[in-house]
């Protein structure tokens, strides 16, 4: 039992990393019907910027950047650079092609990459410590297993910034405002929205979405952390299959099927160490999104198109 | 002074003018109809009028220039909109699709009006939590009429509101845009291709053909005139 509890624990940290970069994916999505690529590159930019301001000094206090300070500075760069992406980038392509968004994205994802790389490349020094207490006596022992603090932290972190985007979405003018342009766009301007800044909003929220996921990734890589530029390859993979999983347009739905992915992979990696591992780990949780999305087309939770005619 | 004016408007899309010239007013607490084929610009002038496609010439609202202002500005003016087809939000529910459209307001009785407007189409009232886009055709219309008047206008853009329904529900919704009228003295600009029964409920006619106004008067001078009649209405 204590091996499946800290396969599990694991999965679910893990998972909750999946679970916030599948977020700002079905954010975007459900605004504006774009699949954002860039969305794990934003995530790894924003931990760089982090990087940055933590190496900081205020001047005249002398004060050093506290690592929280750092992260909050990561979701404004990260809300800004999204938003702008919307604005510059998407917007005005997407009037003349859908498809030519997606290649504008995948272009995103590469010059974010190479900024990275140019900016900081090597050898690579930038580092980011942990959002949470990360030396090594910092645990919890829970059924006999070792429960570490910077995981622990992670995981709450996700669970509260879900509730607050499901209060966003369910409670608020905004929240609703939302939803109806990613409804219906055209009657979103005639009730009076201003559907510009919706669709920005939509796009800066996911960016800040991404700074802080990129950032406790980050941080939680070591003590201190690396950041790299490939740092968030597998998690963008594990992610996109953890939205598509979820429905592309269900919040609720990416964060169960991003810890689920973690579980599930974990789970495999754990028990079947020899032939599945931490190697093959990535394609038992690939195959099982493969049955369900055989299933079930539009996801766990997806909404199911009905088209009338 | 006429609730809405407008002279000399061109608008179309991209380089294409779809109407040319249109002049047309619709006075305080009167319902005006623009009848015309498919492809006459009937929706283009809808579209003009609500600011979300680019337009020339002048549009007076209650004596303000609107012609440059943006959609959400002239919805807070007081013009809302009922798009042709599905003006709806159909992911929403019933419920949702009426608070979205008093987004533009900031005053306190945004509950009152969803109760009022639930007494005048009690069928949305029973699927007050149903996604909007489960409603039959009529229903989403009616909600689609009461989306708009959330906002609490003072002009009634309706496009083409029998597309798709049936004659029966057809007439039950001319009778509630008739009634809309008579009870709160909302202006409504109708533009339709069912002629017979939108002349029943408007005072005034726009006959447009290929983007022109070919023809004007009382509806029914209109409708008691033969020739017109038979050379733009097909009856």
């Amino acid at each position: 039992m204590d091996r499946f509890f800290e396969a599990l624990f694991i999965g679910l940290s893990s998972g909750a990393i999946y679970s916030l970069v599948a977020l700002g994916i079905v954010v975007v999505f459900r605004g504006s019907g774009h699949l954002n690529f860039a969305q794990g590159e934003m995530a790894t930019l924003s931990a760089y910027v982090a990087s940055v301001a933590a190496a900081w000094t205020l001047p005249i206090v002398h004060w050093d950047v506290p690592m929280w300070g750092a992260a909050i500075v990561a979701m404004v760069f990260g809300f800004l650079v999204s938003a702008a992406t919307e604005i510059l980038i998407v917007r005005p392509l997407g009037k003349r092609s859908p498809l030519a968004v997606f290649v504008a994205l995948i272009a995103v994802f590469l010059g974010i990459n190479a900024l990275d790389a140019g900016l900081w490349g090597a050898p690579p020094s930038e580092v980011v410590t942990s959002l949470f207490p990360n030396a090594p006596t910092d645990f919890a022992e829970v059924f006999g297993t070792v429960w570490r603090y910077k995981d622990i932290g992670t995981l709450v972190v996700t669970i509260v910034i879900t509730a607050l985007l499901f209060l966003l979405f369910a409670k608020t003018k905004i929240g609703l405002a939302m939803r109806a342009v990613a409804s219906n766009t055209e009657s979103g301007k005639l009730v009076g929205i201003p559907t510009g800044l919706v669709l920005a909003g939509s796009w800066g929220l996911a960016g800040a979405l991404a700074a802080v996921a990129g950032t406790m990734f980050a941080g939680a890589q070591g003590n201190p952390g690396q950041v790299t530029p490939i740092l968030m390859f597998t998690v963008f993979v594990y992610a996109s299959a953890a939205a598509t999983l979820g429905g592309l347009d269900s919040p609720i739905g990416a964060v169960v099927a991003g810890l689920s992915i973690g579980v599930v992979e974990n789970q495999a990696a754990e028990w079947a160490p020899g032939w599945i591992g931490q190697e093959m780990k990535l394609s038992v949780a690939l195959a099982c999104i493969f049955v369900v999305l055989l299933v079930r087309p539009s996801g766990l939770f997806g909404t199911v198109k009905v088209e009338r005619v | 002074m006429s609730v809405l004016e407008v002279t000399g408007l061109r608008a179309g899309y991209g380089a294409i003018n779809v109407l040319q010239d249109i002049d047309l007013t619709v006075e305080p607490g009167e319902i005006v109809v623009v009848l015309g084929a498919n492809g006459a610009g009937k929706t283009t002038a809808m579209r003009a009028i609500s600011g979300t496609i680019a337009r020339q010439g002048t549009i007076l609202f209650d004596g303000e220039d609107i012609t440059g202002r943006s959609p959400e500005q002239i919805v807070k003016l007081g013009i809302a909109q009922v798009p042709q087809g599905r003006g709806t939000f159909p992911e929403l529910t019933v419920e949702e699709n009426l608070r979205i459209g008093a987004f533009t307001r900031n005053d306190g009785e945004v509950a009152l009006d969803i109760d009022l407007w639930y007494e005048t189409f009690p069928r949305l009232s029973e699927r007050r939590s149903q996604r909007a886009g489960s409603l039959s055709g009529g229903e989403q219309q009616m909600l689609a009429i009461a989306r708009a008047l959330m906002s609490r206008p003072r002009l009634l853009l309706c496009d083409e509101p029998s597309l798709g329904l049936a004659p029966l529900i057809t007439k039950e919704l001319f009778n509630i845009i008739g009634g809309l009228n008579a009870r709160w003295g909302i202006a409504v600009l109708l533009v339709e291709q069912n002629a017979n029964l939108a002349m029943q409920i408007a005072q005034r006619v726009y006959l447009l053909e290929t983007g022109s106004i070919v023809a004007t008067g009382d509806a029914e001078t209109i409708a008691a005139d033969d020739s017109i009649r038979k050379a733009y209405l097909g009856y």
